[in-house]
């Protein structure tokens, strides 16, 4: 039934769509190239031109078209120049093995291989001479992470973009790519209710209620969640900005001569507070074993996860028995949380002093103009005008006359400014926006924001929006300064946040979801630990000028007490993370951290496949191809308990159309299979001894996992070239396209040279082409060669 | 606790939202529906992912339901109410030369009927039915169409052999471009049906769409300054923005001709819950109520995405759904499926319960619904795109003969069943996607 029907499809759409058919569709490849450099003919004749004939050409011929391709014209050695993405594609076929198919004859590997060198040979001395191309950056809205921190630096108000605002699309592996970020009319919903919020809660124009509310969460009533002994954890929403007293309940006592705790407690895992608990008996008189406490902080309007525990409680660690643990004879705990509040906070909140610059109510007109301009001048990133003042002046005015204050007025003005495309997107002008020879230099503006969102995630602060101003940006040294200035700013979390935890995939770790039959161990806690070491691993590369060769061999990183007793490192005490020396080559770099192994896994189990792949694309740059049509994709997931996985996956490799690319993943992956699914290491997996060692295409082999990063080390220029392809691509906000290889080849050198230092990459990339200029926009008419085909009636009513 | 009384105003929706619900009577609730005689024809589609085991989803009969297959069986007391159709086919899923992907391309071909641009970026479908039905009827209600969905979308990574996850992680799109992403948030669907919490006065309101609308054409006149300066790409970005103030636009106009909120008669969720059965159970119940109340008459519900890994661990399986459905023929890995599918089935069997249980006119809600339950492969382990798993529950306004299954002519275009669809939506049309002609044989003549 299948078959039938599939192919009687299939036949269809090659008669009707053959005349459509070549391999690449017209693409701009950028401004006239400068005189290219000819083509070496004879080479092609003599190392390309016979296999096309004898092992291509017998199927991809006009009369054939088989996968709709005839191959034909390109046995002219012209069409190398003429029309490079087609062959980008023959060579990605060939050199991957799935060309020429099973079955079909085959030249020898060798011949192969010279094939392959030519092209990439002859494709190396094209892009040399390509005559460079900024190409552009298509308006980017600001997505969510980059509008919650450009809130936070334009207001002082930390409002929670991700829960609000649906999640945004992602290209090339990153979420800030200006072509795929759509706006929908739920979106455009979102930020009208946003801008009301913000501003609201900015301005602090709701009035407090006049009575405080008391919520209380309490082990009895079950709104408290248990972590462990002396550990809990409640879900509240703050609903006005303000100060609040948080009591605890502590039911119990312990014995007369015991020492108190310290007990702290987190908002959404940040600390705020810490007091000591006394838990000897007190002397207060109550039916049962009882006493409490209570703190006063400032706590922000939104829905929060508090947390309350014992810190470093030498005596919970000797209990293991919940009947003791929670008897209140033998021990103290916590038993309950209780907000009061909100009260008004004594000091004047933040955000009301970046609005206020002056007094509105001595000030008068002039100040609220001075107010509202210096509003739009950094919600738009850019100097406002006089006319643009005066059409949002007219939202104060409209405010008043409904009978609202200046202030109600000022907010008005700034939920206007909040909504605006200035706000939102990140418009870069072109004086000749259809002309893609005119390349020109963004104005210095525009290059703060492009800095300020490559590094920070948010908006220019005023150090750096004042040199723009000036015109100082176009200064060389200048840049570099405030690139050094901003690398070490704590802003550059969001860097390790946004630009790490897509790259390496760590923001998965929350959708990620381990087995917890298999995998007891994996906890909240354990998670958000693993999340932590990779981040400010990341960071401290970073900040301090490491070699990009720590992020596959570092012989350190960054532990607490929890993830070190979990990686079976001895002495880290606590619950602060720090750099940690590492001594036995069980671990380093970041394909040994546990998040890295977490996200590349199956629930159950751990997949060498995925693991490979994971390294083929975030590590060496060298994507494998997606499966050929009709081909599954190789799937694993039924591992038996008479067979190692191993033997298995090795069994599936038979095919050699998968065996081209699962050799090279396969082989990756398993070295890394001392770690199981969840990052722990392991020498057996079930009753079968772990087998590690693998060859490398190259023919280095190893036997650990340790040698396995001994090889990934020789390859330190193409794991530096994916690097940088990558911050490219996260920099400038879209995908890398041909003419971008002469820049990402030109970055990669000076990293050679510069013995790979983090800071450096930065550096260069600020300082390319690419990034400090854009040109106008190739205007095309066949973009789409490739129509949907349209199936035409008789099948339907076969 | 003190008192509600003391309470601001801004703080009474408060709760974890778990109690069960019954719909509350809305019948003074809904003007709309009041004024016409004739009950309106409601719409949804629910897509379950990795196709399905087919001997568990087809009967082996055609006509009058016997005994219902083992996926089906949770919805044995509905049975009269189903149309179970075979052979419908989305050609524009298959390869078509484009090779490996076939989750993502069946995904987004599903209501939009184009074989989708196979791209990272440059994303391209086209604009789907429901959102078609939706611009022509849809200024009849608050909302032209709900987008509800369960999982969370992917964060990093590419989603199918070079689709983007634009393509998984929506169903309906906007234009060509423009997808329309599902909410997964109970409270936020609560927040956009109910509102934020704040009650407020009708001066209250009415000052708030008047600033809104003043703050829409200031935008708008923004947009149309940074425009002049722009290459094609960049205007087509503002455009959508465009698009999208004009939509907004249009609802502050109908929610100031409906003055009449609602109340839903259930507390505020707090967030999703991580049980998937409650989460469905709060977001379909939300769902129901917005069609008994006619604040919409058009959802498109994703249960999970195509090609998702979910384990399902309330069932004891704890391996990932997609990787399972590569089942090989292997009986366990099939059999694990099937009670995947059945589950699935089994939550969206607890909705056609509620709407059937909800009295509309002489009869019951479910009576002038079209709720389509269906899958974009039949076959996962070989990705079929042909006779793929659907059901049609509900008379569609008295129209449709239910109890039995249908069986098309091998290939018919599932855009077919659009057509049809489209006509007891009040927008008949000749052709969608690749139809040719409207699904016959299934009204009661």
């Amino acid at each position: 039934m299948k078959s039938k029907a599939q192919s009687a499809a299939t036949t269809i759409l090659k008669a009707g769509s053959a005349a459509l058919l070549t391999l690449g569709t017209l693409v701009y490849a950028g401004p006239a190239t400068t005189k290219a450099p000819a083509v070496d003919a004879a080479g092609f004749d003599k190392t390309v031109k016979p296999v096309l004939k004898n092992n291509c050409s017998g199927c991809h011929n006009p009369g054939m078209m088989s996968g709709g391709v005839n191959l034909l014209p390109y046995a002219d050695a012209s069409t190398l120049s003429t029309d490079r993405e087609a062959w980008d594609k023959i060579v990605q076929k060939i050199e991957s093995g799935e060309m020429p198919p099973k079955g079909m004859p085959r030249p020898p590997q060798a011949q192969i291989a010279t094939l392959v060198t030519f092209l990439k040979g002859e494709f190396a001395k094209a892009d040399a001479a390509v005559r460079p191309d900024p190409g552009r950056v298509t308006a980017r809205r600001m997505n969510r992470n980059e509008y919650r921190n450009t809130i936070r630096d334009l207001l002082a108000v930390d409002f929670r973009a991700e829960r609000d605002f649906p999640t945004d699309d992602s290209g090339y592996g990153f979420d800030n790519i200006g072509d795929i970020l759509t706006i929908s009319p739920v979106l455009m919903e979102k930020y009208l209710n946003a801008a009301e919020v913000i501003a609201s809660r900015a301005m602090g124009a709701d009035p407090l209620p006049k009575k405080a509310l008391e919520i209380a969460y309490e082990l009895k009533t079950k709104n408290i969640r248990r972590l462990d002994f002396s550990t809990v954890e409640a879900s509240h929403r703050v609903d006005f900005d303000g100060e609040y007293t948080v009591r605890f309940g502590f039911p119990g006592e312990r014995a007369p001569d015991a020492k108190p705790v310290k007990m702290g407690f987190w908002m959404d895992g940040q600390l705020l507070q810490t007091i000591e608990v006394e838990t000897k008996p007190s002397k207060l008189v109550y039916f049962n074993p009882f006493s409490d406490a209570e703190i006063r902080t400032y706590l922000p309007e939104g829905d929060h996860v508090f947390r309350a525990g014992f810190i470093d409680d030498e005596f919970i660690k000797t209990i293991t028995d919940p009947k003791v643990a929670y008897s209140d004879k033998k021990n103290k705990f916590i038993g309950s949380m209780t907000f009061v509040g909100p009260y008004a906070s004594k000091v004047e909140k933040a955000s009301r002093k970046k609005i206020l610059i002056c007094d509105v109510k001595t000030g008068g007109q002039a100040c609220v103009e001075k107010i509202v301009a210096n509003l739009a001048h950094h919600a738009y990133r850019r100097p406002v005008s006089k006319p643009e003042v005066a059409a949002l002046m007219k939202f104060v005015a409209m405010a008043k006359a409904q009978g609202q204050s200046t202030e109600q007025g000022i907010q008005l003005a700034l939920e206007a400014m909040l909504v605006s495309p200035e706000f939102l997107f990140r418009v870069e002008k072109d004086p000749n926006p259809t002309d893609p020879e005119k390349v020109h230099r963004v104005s210095d503006l525009e290059l703060a924001s492009r800095l300020s969102y490559f590094l920070w995630s948010s908006m220019p602060d005023d150090e750096l929006l004042g040199l723009a101003e000036a015109g100082k940006l176009k200064d060389a040294a200048v840049l570099d300064a405030q690139v050094k200035r901003m690398m070490t700013d704590k802003k550059a979390a969001a860097f390790a946040e946004n630009f790490a935890g897509q790259w390496l995939e760590i923001r998965n770790l929350d959708s990620i979801r381990p087995d917890p039959q298999k995998f007891p161990a994996w906890t909240p806690e354990l998670k958000e630990a693993m999340r932590t070491e990779t981040s400010m691993f990341f960071q401290h590369v970073l900040s301090e000028n490491r070699p990009l060769s720590d992020f596959i061999n570092a012989r350190y990183t960054f532990l607490n007490q929890e993830l070190a007793t979990y990686y079976g490192i001895k002495d880290v005490k606590g619950p602060d993370f720090r750099r940690v020396d590492l001594t036995t080559d069980q671990r380093g770099g970041v394909l040994s951290q546990g998040s890295v192994l977490a996200v590349s896994s199956y629930p159950s189990r751990t997949s060498p496949t995925i693991r490979g792949k994971y390294i083929l694309n975030n590590i060496l740059g060298t994507p494998p191809p997606p499966p050929p049509p009709d081909v599954p994709a190789l799937d694993d997931s039924k591992i038996g308990s008479d067979v190692s996985l191993r033997k298995q996956l090795e069994a599936h490799r038979s095919n050699p159309v998968c065996a081209s690319c699962h050799s090279k993943m396969d082989v990756l992956g398993f070295g890394l299979e001392n770690y199981d699914a969840i990052g722990k290491w392991r020498t057996m997996d079930g009753k079968f001894p772990i087998d590690v060692g693998g060859t490398m295409p190259s023919g280095k082999s190893f036997q650990t996992a340790a040698e396995m990063r001994t090889i990934l080390m020789d390859n330190l220029p193409q794991v530096s070239r994916c690097m940088v392809e990558k911050i490219m691509t996260y920099a400038l906000g879209r995908g890398m396209q041909n003419f971008d290889n002469k820049t990402i080849d030109d970055i990669n050198k000076k990293l050679q040279g510069d013995g790979y230092h983090f800071q450096t990459l930065i550096y260069e990339v600020v300082r390319s082409l690419p990034f400090q200029s854009r040109r106008g926009e190739l205007v095309t008419t066949n973009k789409d060669l490739k129509t949907p085909v349209a199936k035409t009636k008789e099948i339907a009513q076969k | 606790m003190i008192t509600q009384k003391a309470l601001p105003r801004r703080t009474f929706l408060r709760g974890m939202g778990s109690a069960a619900i019954a719909l509350p009577f809305l019948d003074a609730m809904s003007p709309a529906m009041a004024a016409t005689t004739k009950s309106p024809v409601r719409m949804a589609f629910f897509y379950v992912p990795n196709g399905m085991i087919m001997d568990g989803w087809n009967p082996s009969y055609e006509g009058k339901f016997q005994e219902l297959p083992r996926a089906l069986k949770p919805l044995e007391p509905f049975k009269e109410d189903i149309l179970q159709l075979g052979n419908l086919t989305h050609n524009t899923g298959r390869a078509l030369l484009d090779g490996a992907g076939d989750h993502g391309r069946c995904s987004g071909s599903y209501l939009t009927g184009v074989q989708v641009k196979k791209s990272l970026v440059d994303i391209k479908a086209s604009v789907s039915f429901d959102q078609l039905v939706a611009n022509e009827i849809g200024k009849q209600t608050r909302f032209p169409s709900l987008e509800l969905g369960m999982e969370d979308a992917r964060q990093a990574g590419d989603c199918d052999s070079g689709y983007a996850c634009a393509y998984t992680n929506n169903l309906a799109w906007r234009s060509e471009t423009q997808p329309v992403p599902p909410i997964l948030d109970p409270r936020a669907l609560f927040e956009r049906l109910f509102g934020k919490g704040l009650p407020m006065t009708p001066e209250e309101r009415l000052r708030q769409s008047k600033y809104r609308r003043s703050i829409l054409d200031f935008v708008t006149d923004d947009t149309h300054k940074l425009e002049s300066t722009l290459g094609p790409t960049d205007k087509r970005k503002l455009d959508e923005y465009l698009s999208s103030i004009r939509e907004v636009e249009r609802q502050i106009d109908r929610a100031e001709k409906d003055n009449a909120q609602i109340d839903p008669h259930m507390d505020k969720p707090y967030g999703i819950p991580a049980d998937f059965a409650e989460h469905f159970r709060m977001m379909s119940n939300m769902m129901a109520i917005a069609f008994q109340a006619d604040q919409t008459r058009i959802v498109t519900f994703l249960m999970t995405h195509e090609g998702s890994s979910r384990p399902y661990r309330e069932l004891g399986i704890p391996d990932g759904h997609h990787p399972l459905t590569h089942h090989r023929n292997q009986p366990d890995l099939m059999e694990k499926v099937r009670q995947i599918n059945t589950y699935h089935v089994q939550q969206f069997a607890s909705f056609v319960e509620k709407m059937k249980s909800t009295k509309e006119g002489d009869g019951t809600l479910l009576d002038n619904c079209m709720l389509v339950y269906g899958a974009g492969l039949s076959d996962p382990n070989t990705h079929l795109h042909e006779d793929l798993p659907t059901i049609l529950v509900g008379k569609g306004g008295g129209y449709f003969k239910t109890g039995r299954r249908v069986i098309a002519r091998r290939e018919t275009p599932m855009c077919n069943l659009f057509l049809t669809m489209m006509d007891r939506m009040g927008v008949p049309t000749e052709n969608f996607g690749d139809s040719t002609g409207k699904l016959e044989g299934l009204d009661l003549a």
